[in-house]
């Protein structure tokens, strides 16, 4: 039986369009054309920087079948941006989405993926409250690694990401919940008794950096807002 | 104790009231931030406040003016609308740039990776009004206000009232909670 052809929009909620959240969302992009789907992707950036106007998102949104909000964590949950973005959607648009299908693909720069759960939870109630139906989420830890390098140049962890990516979208365009088995292919488990370990490279290399910029370490910790002139 | 205010509501409402009427009774210090009136950028991620303006966001707009209560104070109360789960958006604005609260150097504590505050140990309170939010909700905004405390290394506590809480109560527990969240 051939499945019915879905069109899909992805939101890219970075405020840096080129880096990861867009390297996953073009990734989700290609792979969707490659069976046959249409699928386009926006950045949330641009509504929010007034560079496309807002009342003409309806006519982009109105047609899709899915859409699927791909985005970094900002402290703990969307930011502010996608925040916006969400509540002026739900202001201007509540009725007409109903029946759509709704998903979201988050990352982080940690890699504990437990801290996306209160950003995919915020998605789901997003599309519940306005009837679309919730196909769920997924969180990748680690995505300030990847830093906006195209998945394909990432050797067997990009190839790893792709086919999990593959596999939801095998469930999203036939409006199923994702599988749980893609979020375990998309975790990297690193062991906690290795955090302390991480920290120390983490920091070396911060430290590293600042110094490449002349800054050293006095100046990296300053406490900027308790000092005069300010 | 001085208290930093951050009013994300857009109109006026029964906390603002217990609150104000609370802080007029016990004559607390507290700087108060209307944050719909503020211009508060957003934060793009640049990075520039990790490294070369350590701790100091380098776009113009209101927070230095935010930052410089926050940093010498101990507790900070966020007044928010819960939205789907989370904070609105003129919380969010002021939260995600206040992660120069913290330094770009790593810790872990009690199993987590973190960041280490830059001015120190601080509480945090969190109060949102709910609506029309559906069951579960509430939970996810008390997980997250719990996880932007571990983020920040603070203490901190959260309520959760409706518009039809009386206000008495709205004051009662505003102020058993101010009392008992320590840094």
């Amino acid at each position: 039986m051939m499945n019915k052809k879905k069109r899909l929009l992805l939101l890219n909620g970075s405020p840096r369009k080129a880096k990861t959240s867009y390297v996953f969302a073009r990734t989700m992009k290609e792979l969707a054309e490659k069976k046959g789907h249409k699928a386009e992707i926006i950045h949330i950036i641009e509504y929010f920087d007034e560079e496309k106007h807002f009342e003409a998102l309806k006519q982009v949104i109105l047609p899709q079948d899915i859409l699927g909000l791909v985005t970094p964590l900002y402290v703990d949950t969307l930011p502010y941006p996608v925040i916006w973005f969400l509540e002026r959607i739900a202001c201007d648009l509540t009725g007409e989405l109903k029946g759509k299908e709704f998903f979201a693909v988050a990352q982080c720069g940690f890699p504990d993926t437990d801290l996306l759960h209160p950003l995919l939870e915020s998605c789901g109630y997003f599309a519940k409250a306005l009837e679309m139906k919730w196909l769920g989420g997924l969180g990748y830890g680690g995505g300030a690694l990847i830093d906006g390098t195209p998945l394909e140049k990432l050797g067997r962890k990009g190839k790893k990401i792709t086919s999990a990516f593959a596999f939801a979208l095998d469930d999203i365009v036939e409006g199923k919940s994702i599988s749980p088995r893609v979020q375990d292919q998309l975790t990297v488990k690193i062991p906690k008794i290795l955090y302390r370990a991480l920290a120390a490279f983490l920091n070396y290399r911060k430290k590293r950096e600042a110094y490449s910029h002349g800054v050293s370490v006095a100046d990296l910790t300053r406490k900027t807002y308790l000092e005069n002139k300010v | 104790m001085s208290l930093v205010i951050l009013d994300a509501f857009g109109e006026e409402n029964l906390i603002e009231k217990a609150l104000e009427n609370l802080l007029q009774k016990t004559g607390k210090e507290f700087f108060y931030f209307k944050l719909k009136n503020m211009k508060i950028l957003a934060c793009r991620s640049c990075g520039a406040c990790e490294i070369k303006s350590p701790g100091k966001c380098v776009f113009h707009d209101d927070m230095p003016e935010i930052m410089r209560a926050i940093a010498p104070g101990s507790l900070i109360l966020m007044l928010t609308p819960v939205r789907f789960g989370g904070y609105s958006s003129q919380l969010k604005k002021v939260l995600d740039k206040l992660m120069i609260l913290v330094l770009p150097l790593y810790t872990v504590k009690d199993g987590h990776l973190l960041h280490s505050p830059r001015y120190g140990k601080k509480s945090l309170l969190v109060i949102g009004l709910t609506g029309q939010n559906l069951p579960g909700e509430e939970e996810n905004f008390r997980l997250l206000a719990a996880r932007n405390a571990l983020n920040m290394q603070f203490t901190h506590k959260t309520l959760l009232f409706t518009s039809a809480d009386p206000m008495e109560k709205i004051e009662r527990e505003i102020d058993k909670a101010l009392c008992e969240v320590k840094p």
